[in-house]
C-alpha cells in the first residue's frame, strides 16, 4: 500500500530548507559578520576538505563497509607531505605522489584485513586508525613542523579562481566523479547491491569481496588526498584528522535523508556538509565559542542517524531482527527502529 | 498427539488434490450454541487514504475452534492481523471483543492483556540460542533475586512444549530444529503466559510458508493439540490445500472484502479457488515427457559425484527442454543441491559441467556467464535486494545493454524493464522505480523471475520458486517455467511442494541421505506416488524423528 501525499518535498529537501533558515537567522542576527562574501569563501574552502573526507566515508558505506580510518589516514599523509618537503627537500610532484600512494596503501591494507582476514570493517578500520595515529607521531617525531615555504605547495589549494580558493574546484571534480561512479556505472550499481544485501548480490554474480576491497582503496586514496589538501590549506597539525571523521559520518547519514531518501548519495552528503558548516560558522560568529563545532557535529550525527533509522520503509543498513518484537513486522515490510549502536554492530 | 491426527497425516495428501476438500468432519466443527465467543470481530474496516483495505469484516471464533482465513497477497489479511495486534487503528465503528472484553485499538498491551497471541511468518526466534532461552525472551525468565531459576524455567518450558505436543529438549539450539519444530516453539512461546492472563486467541500468519510439505502435517497436529486445550486459533494463509481439512471454519477474504464464511465440510477445492481469486484458474499443463527427442543430444548439465554438506555422491544429468524435479525430506540434502551446483555453497568434491565446461565452485559470476541461472529459496534473505528498486533488481545481472558511452542509460533500461513488467504482468505496472519491498510477494517473485529469464539461461535452477506466492501468481509463474523449458532451457526445480513438482516436472528425483534413490517419471508421477515415496523414505530413515506418528 503506497500512499501518495502532496507535499513541498519537506522530507527530501529538508536540508535545503534548513540551510535557508540558517542563512536567514544568522543574516538577521549578525548581518555584518555573517552576510559577506568572505564568509562564503571561508566556508567553501575549509569545508572542501571535510567534504572530500565525507566522500571517502560515503563510498565504502554504499558498499556496506565502514571506514573509520579516514581521519587518521588524512592526518598521516598530510604530515608526511610536510615532513618530506621540509626535511628532505622534496618538490611538489613526488610529495604528492608519495602521500597519495600512502593513502591508497592504507586502503589496500584495510581491504586485506576486511576481505582476506574477515575482520568486520568497523573494527578493522577503527584499529587501523589507531595504528595510523601512532605512525603520524613516529614520522613527525611528535613535532608540529613549520609551513613549507614553497609557493607551489601553498598555491595548490589557496590559488584563487573566480574569488574562490582552488580547493573547492577539486571537491567539485571529485564529487562529480563519485556521483558518476555510484549512480551511472555498473560498478556503482553493484556496490549498492552489495551494500543492500550481500548474499543476494553474490547470487547475482557480483564479486562483493573485490568491490568492498576497491571501495576501501578508493576511500584510502580520497582520505590521503584530503590530508595533503588540509596541510597545504591550513598548515601542519598533529590532530586535525580525528576531527574530520565525525562531520564526515554526520554528513553521510544526514545526506542519506536528502534527495534520494534511504540511499547514501553524493549530493545529499555534499549538501549536509555545507548546511552543517553554515550552522557551525554562524554559531561560532555569534558566540565566539570554540566548542560549538564539536557539539553541533555530534548532535547532527545522532539526529541524522535517528532520522535515517526511523524513516519507515527505507532502512539504510540491513537490520537484524530482534526476538519478541515481531508485532510490527507482520508482513515483514515494517522496519524495526535502528539505533546508533546497531549501526556499529552491523558494520 | 491424538491418534486421529496421525491417521489424517497419512490420508491428507492423497485426498486433497481431487475430490472434496474434507475427508471427514470429525473435528469439533459444530458450533455449540452455549459457548460464548473468544473472539468477536464486528464491522471492522480500515482505510488508508482513499483505499479501503478492509471492509466491514466480521468474524466469530469460539473456544477450541480453528478458523482458517484465506486470502491472496494484498487481500487485507496483514491489515486485519495488525489491527488485532494493536498496531493499526481501524476506521471508527468497528469493534473487536476478546473473551467478552473490548479491545482498545492501537494498543499492543491491550491486545496482549485480553489474551491475543501472534505467531508471524518470520518467527522471530534467535537461532543461536536454546529453545529454553527463546521461550523466555519475551515474558522474562522466572527469577529469584535477579538470578534465573534454571530448574523452574526448564520445568515451565517442558510444560509449554508439551502443551503444543512437542517433545524436544529445551536445551537444544533452535538452529538444530526442523522447520515445523521451530514454528512449534514459536507457538509455545506465544502461549506461554504468567498464570494471570491466559491466552484465548492464537493468530498465525502464514505459518507454513517456509515449511516442507511433510512437516506441514506435524505443525497442523501441533495446532490441533493446542486447540484441544481450549485456545481458539485464527489461521491466516493463502495456501488452500494444506489447511482446509484441519479447520472448523473457512473464511475467504478478497480485496478487503469478506466473501463468506463456511463450515469446512461444505467446501470443495475448485469452488474455494474460485472464491479466492474471483475467477476460474486456468490449469497449467506440464510438458509431456519428451525424452525421446530431447535426449538425442548430450545433456546440458552433468553433475557427478557431488559432495557438499549433506550431499554424498549426488549425480544428475539434465537435458534441454526438460523440467526435472528434486524432492526430499528436510535433511536429505535437497536444499543444498541447487546452491552447490550454482556455486553459492562450497563443494567438497565432484564435478559440475555445463555444455562440457567445468563450473568452478564459489564463482557465481562464472556460472552466470556460462548460462546458469539460480533463483534461491529465501526471497528476502537471498533473492531480492529489497531496498533497491524493482528495476535495479531486474537488471542487476546484466547491465551491459544499457552501458553506452560511459553512462548507464536509464531510458534503455526502463524500456526493457517495462517490457518485462508487461510480459510477466508484474503489478503495479508503473512501479519499476519503487523499492522491491513495496511489491507483494508474488510480484517480487515475478521480478526475480524476470531477472533470470532475461539472461535466456541454458540451465535454470529454481529453489522453491513459488514460496509465499498466491494461487493466481503461482499458476502464471508455472507457465513461465514451462515456457522457458520449451524454449530450450534445462530446468531443475527443487520444491517442498509435491503439487508443484507434479505440475511442472516430467521427472522427479527423490533424494535421500544426500543421493538420488528414485526417479519417478511418466504416469507414475502423481502427488500420491510422490507422497508415498516421502513416507517410504521416512520409514527407511527409521527413528530419526522424521515421522511423528
Amino acid at each position: 500500500m503506497r500512499r501518495e501525499r502532496f507535499n513541498f518535498g519537506l522530507d527530501r529537501f529538508s536540508g535545503l530548507y534548513l540551510w535557508v533558515v540558517f542563512i536567514a537567522v544568522f543574516g538577521i542576527w549578525i548581518p555584518g559578520l555573517f552576510l559577506s562574501m568572505s564568509t562564503v569563501h571561508l566556508i567553501a574552502s575549509t569545508q572542501a576538505v571535510s567534504a572530500i573526507i565525507a566522500l571517502a566515508v560515503l563510498i565504502p558505506m554504499v558498499c556496506g563497509q565502514f571506514d573509520l580510518s579516514v581521519g587518521a589516514n588524512a592526518n598521516l599523509t598530510g604530515m608526511i607531505a610536510i615532513v618530506v618537503q621540509l626535511k628532505y627537500g622534496w618538490s611538489l610532484a613526488p610529495t604528492l605522489l608519495l602521500s597519495l600512494a600512502i593513502g591508497l596503501l592504507v586502503g589496500l591494507v584495510n581491504g586485506l584485513i576486511v576481505v582476506r582476514l574477515n575482520v568486520n570493517s568497523f573494527i578493522a578500520t577503527l584499529g587501523m586508525g589507531s595504528v595510523l595515529a601512532a605512525f603520524t607521531l613516529i614520522v613527525t617525531n611528535s613535532q608540529e613542523e613549520a609551513v613549507p615555504a614553497s609557493t607551489a605547495w601553498n598555491n595548490m589549494t589557496q590559488y584563487k579562481v573566480f574569488g574562490f580558493q582552488v580547493i573547492i574546484y577539486y571537491l567539485i571534480a571529485l564529487a562529480l566523479i563519485a556521483w558518476w561512479v555510484l549512480e551511472r556505472t555498473p560498478a556503482g550499481r553493484y556496490m549498492r547491491a552489495a551494500g543492500g544485501n550481500p548474499e543476494a548480490a553474490r547470487l547475482s554474480g557480483i564479486r562483493i569481496n573485490r568491490l568492498s576491497w576497491w571501495s576501501l582503496i578508493a576511500s584510502g586514496g580520497l582520505a590521503g588526498f584530503a590530508g595533503i589538501l588540509y596541510t597545504s590549506l591550513t598548515g601542519p597539525s598533529l590532530t586535525f584528522g580525528p576531527s574530520l571523521l565525525l562531520p564526515g559520518f554526520a554528513a553521510v547519514f544526514l545526506g542519506s535523508t536528502q534527495f534520494q531518501p534511504g540511499r547514501f548519495n553524493v549530493w545529499g552528503t555534499m549538501l549536509a556538509i555545507f548546511v552543517l558548516a553554515t550552522g557551525v560558522e554562524g554559531l561560532q560568529l555569534v558566540s565566539g565559542a570554540v566548542w560549538i563545532g564539536d557539539l553541533f557535529n555530534g548532535i547532527a550525527l545522532i539526529v541524522a542517524v535517528a532520522l535515517a533509522a526511523n524513516r519507515r520503509g527505507k532502512p539504510l543498513l540491513r537490520r537484524r531482527r530482534r526476538p519478541g518484537s515481531s508485532i510490527v513486522d507482520a508482513d515483514g515490510g515494517e522496519d524495526h527502529v535502528q539505533d546508533a549502536a546497531q549501526v556499529g554492530r552491523e558494520a | 498427539m491424538p491418534a486421529d491426527g496421525a491417521h489424517r497425516d497419512d490420508g491428507y495428501s492423497s485426498n486433497h488434490h481431487q475430490g472434496p476438500v474434507v475427508a471427514a468432519s470429525d473435528g469439533p466443527g459444530s458450533k455449540e450454541p452455549g459457548a460464548s465467543p473468544s473472539l468477536g470481530i464486528h464491522a471492522l474496516s480500515k482505510t488508508f487514504g482513499t483505499k479501503t483495505v478492509l471492509d466491514s469484516f466480521e468474524l466469530e471464533l469460539r473456544p477450541g475452534e480453528i478458523h482458517v482465513l484465506l486470502g491472496q497477497n494484498g487481500s487485507g489479511k496483514s491489515t486485519l492481523i495488525k489491527i488485532l495486534s494493536g498496531y493499526h487503528v481501524p476506521d471508527p465503528g468497528g469493534k473487536v471483543e476478546v473473551g467478552g472484553r473490548e479491545l482498545h485499538f492501537g494498543s499492543a498491551a491491550s491486545s496482549y492483556n485480553l489474551g491475543c497471541r501472534f505467531v508471524h511468518q518470520d518467527l522471530g526466534l534467535v537461532e543461536t540460542s536454546s529453545v529454553l532461552d527463546n521461550l523466555f525472551f519475551g515474558t522474562g525468565f522466572p527469577t529469584t533475586a535477579g538470578m534465573i531459576r534454571r530448574g523452574a524455567a526448564r520445568e515451565k518450558a517442558r510444560a509449554a512444549l508439551a502443551g503444543v505436543g512437542l517433545e524436544i529438549d529445551p536445551d537444544v539450539l533452535i538452529s538444530t530444529l526442523a522447520a515445523a519444530e521451530r514454528t512449534g516453539v514459536a507457538v509455545a512461546r506465544a502461549l506461554l503466559s504468567d498464570d494471570s492472563d491466559r491466552p484465548l486467541v492464537l493468530v498465525l500468519d502464514e505459518p507454513t510458508a517456509t515449511l516442507p510439505v511433510n512437516e506441514i502435517n506435524r505443525l497442523l497436529s501441533t495446532l490441533r493439540a493446542t486447540a484441544a486445550t481450549g485456545v481458539s486459533i485464527l489461521y491466516v494463509t493463502h495456501h488452500i490445500d494444506e489447511v482446509t481439512d484441519f479447520a472448523d471454519w473457512v473464511s475467504v477474504l478478497r480485496d478487503g472484502e469478506l466473501i463468506d464464511t463456511w463450515p469446512v465440510a461444505k467446501l470443495d477445492r475448485e469452488r474455494l479457488i474460485h472464491q479466492l481469486i474471483g475467477a476460474e484458474l486456468e490449469k497449467v499443463q506440464r510438458l509431456e515427457s519428451p525424452h525421446a527427442d530431447t535426449r538425442a543430444h548430450p545433456p546440458i548439465l552433468t553433475v557427478s559425484d557431488l559432495h557438499a554438506g549433506p550431499l554424498d555422491g549426488f549425480a544428475l544429468q539434465a537435458w534441454s527442454g526438460e523440467v526435472t524435479g528434486v524432492c526430499g525430506l528436510t535433511g536429505s540434502g535437497r536444499e543444498t543441491i541447487l546452491g552447490a551446483i550454482f556455486g553459492v555453497l562450497p563443494r567438497e568434491a565432484g564435478d559440475v559441467r555445463v555444455d562440457n565446461e567445468l563450473l568452478p565452485p564459489l564463482r557465481t559470476d562464472v556460472a552466470i556467464r556460462t548460462g546458469v541461472a539460480y533463483l534461491p529459496a529465501d526471497r528476502r534473505a537471498n533473492g531480492g535486494i529489497m531496498d533497491m528498486t524493482a528495476q535495479e533488481n531486474l537488471t542487476l545481472v546484466n547491465l551491459r545493454p544499457f552501458w553506452r558511452r560511459l553512462f548507464l542509460r536509464r531510458k534503455l533500461e526502463s524500456a526493457e524493464v517495462d517490457k518485462w513488467f508487461e510480459d510477466l504482468d508484474i503489478r503495479p505496472r508503473d512501479g519499476a522505480s519503487a523499492p522491491l519491498k513495496t511489491f507483494s510477494g508474488g510480484n517480487q517473485q515475478k521480478v526475480l523471475f524476470a531477472k533470470w529469464l532475461r539472461e535466456v539461461p541454458k540451465v535454470l535452477l529454481l529453489d522453491d520458486p513459488t514460496q509465499g506466492v498466491d494461487v493466481g501468481a503461482k499458476a502464471e509463474l508455472h507457465r513461465h517455467v514451462l515456457r522457458t523449458a520449451k524454449a530450450g532451457a534445462a530446468v531443475i526445480v527443487s520444491s517442498t511442494e509435491v503439487e508443484e513438482l507434479v505440475t511442472l516436472c516430467s521427472r522427479v528425483l527423490v533424494i535421500q541421505e544426500g543421493r538420488v534413490v528414485d526417479e519417478i517419471t511418466g504416469d507414475r508421477l502423481t502427488a500420491t506416488a510422490l507422497n508415498r515415496s516421502f513416507h517410504l523414505e521416512a520409514i527407511k530413515a527409521g527413528n530419526e524423528g522424521v515421522t511423528d506418528a
